[in-house]
């Protein structure tokens, strides 16, 4: 994640073939001594789905953006990616995926498969709901404790 | 990207919810979605009702189906990346009201489908300055049979047309409330989507006798 993509044109770690030829260039060989000042923009111009080995899709469509998401007690220790370590890190209390999305940084449809992944692999559990038709006892519910709130 | 929240630590020796070893109990959540061109007063509007500063949260989607307004490039992927800002409210411990805000423009309802799947209603946000950017969420919820209220936000207390007109100006059924409320204050909010859970009721009762 904190590497550059080689792949993105975008990338300043790509090197110049002919960096003399450069107007700024005072000639000569130099080491790719910038590649160290750019390194911490990588979050926000690597293309997200680079996180997901490219997938798109194949997130369960049950999973929506408000689904919850908590830590599976059962989990066996496993090396996880720095990203899916932060979702992990974030679900010691009940979150949603939308949360999870937004306090990461993470594209919703990254956040989606990721969390699918890590369902897959035993750490968290995925509260998808059976119906998601709201009954009238739910909404009396809702209405109730919005009244409550000044 | 910032890691603060994850500690490095071990997955499996991460201790669970609660106190007593046994893991929490998810709350049920629910949704309430509320549309509207851009600068009508969404966020403001999650932010009045939110127990959280609103969070923003990026949706990077594909679409085979994005040529409605130009057929010729029907046949393209396009991807589109949206902003949407929500809220959360907590009701009690096991019921969490979630309220998603999202861009009104047709061009954004591929997503709607996914957005609207299991929410209770919507609030159309309408500015009376520009009252036809809301045309296409009410189009989309009509269509949809999710059930709106329309809300007409009065920024200072101003409004260019009665509410009368703003429903002669959409053409909606008579049974569609039409309501001005003011997205800065949490009361004004929480009496808007307090209608819109009305609508809601209405349906799922409805629902549930036939």
């Amino acid at each position: 994640m904190t590497y550059p993509d080689p792949d993105d044109p975008a990338s300043p770690a790509r090197p110049s073939v002919r960096p003399f030829l450069q107007p700024s260039s005072s000639g000569g060989y130099r080491p790719a001594h910038r590649v160290e000042e750019t390194v911490t923009d990588q979050s926000v111009s690597l293309r997200p789905f680079v996180i997901t080995s490219g997938r798109t899709d194949g997130a369960d469509p049950g999973i929506g953006m408000e689904t919850q998401v908590t830590l599976n007690p059962m989990a066996a220790p496993v090396r996880l990616s720095p990203e899916m370590r932060a979702i992990v890190g974030m679900c010691s209390e009940p979150v949603s995926v939308a949360e999870i999305s937004a306090r990461l940084h993470l594209h919703l449809g990254v956040a989606r498969i990721l969390v699918g992944d890590l369902r897959a692999a035993g750490q968290l559990d995925v509260h998808v709901l059976d119906n998601d038709t709201p009954d009238p006892e739910t909404i009396m519910r809702v209405i109730r404790g919005l009244r409550a709130i000044t | 990207m910032d890691y603060e929240q994850s500690p490095d630590r071990h997955v499996g020796t991460a201790r669970v919810g609660s106190e007593d070893g046994r893991p929490k109990k998810a709350p049920v959540p629910v949704k309430i979605i509320v549309a509207g061109g851009f600068g009508v007063g969404k966020t403001t509007t999650v932010g009045a009702i939110s127990e959280i500063s609103p969070l923003t949260t990026e949706a990077e989607m594909t679409s085979a189906s994005m040529g409605i307004d130009d057929p010729g490039e029907a046949s393209l992927k396009t991807t589109t990346t949206i902003a949407m800002d929500f809220g959360v409210q907590t009701i009690d411990q096991t019921l969490k009201l979630y309220i998603f805000g999202t861009p009104g423009q047709s061009r954004f309802a591929f997503m709607w489908d996914d957005l609207i799947k299991g929410a209770l209603g919507a609030l159309v946000v309408v500015d009376t300055a520009r009252i036809d950017d809301c045309y296409p969420a009410v189009d989309y919820f009509e269509r949809a049979g999710l059930p709106f209220v329309v809300g007409v936000n009065t920024f200072n207390g101003q409004m260019n047309y009665s509410l009368d007109e703003v429903r002669w100006a959409l053409a909606i059924r008579e049974d569609v409330p039409v309501l001005a409320y003011d997205a800065r204050f949490r009361g004004s909010v929480r009496d808007a989507l307090l209608v819109v859970l009305d609508q809601a009721l209405d349906k799922a009762i409805r629902q549930k006798s036939t």
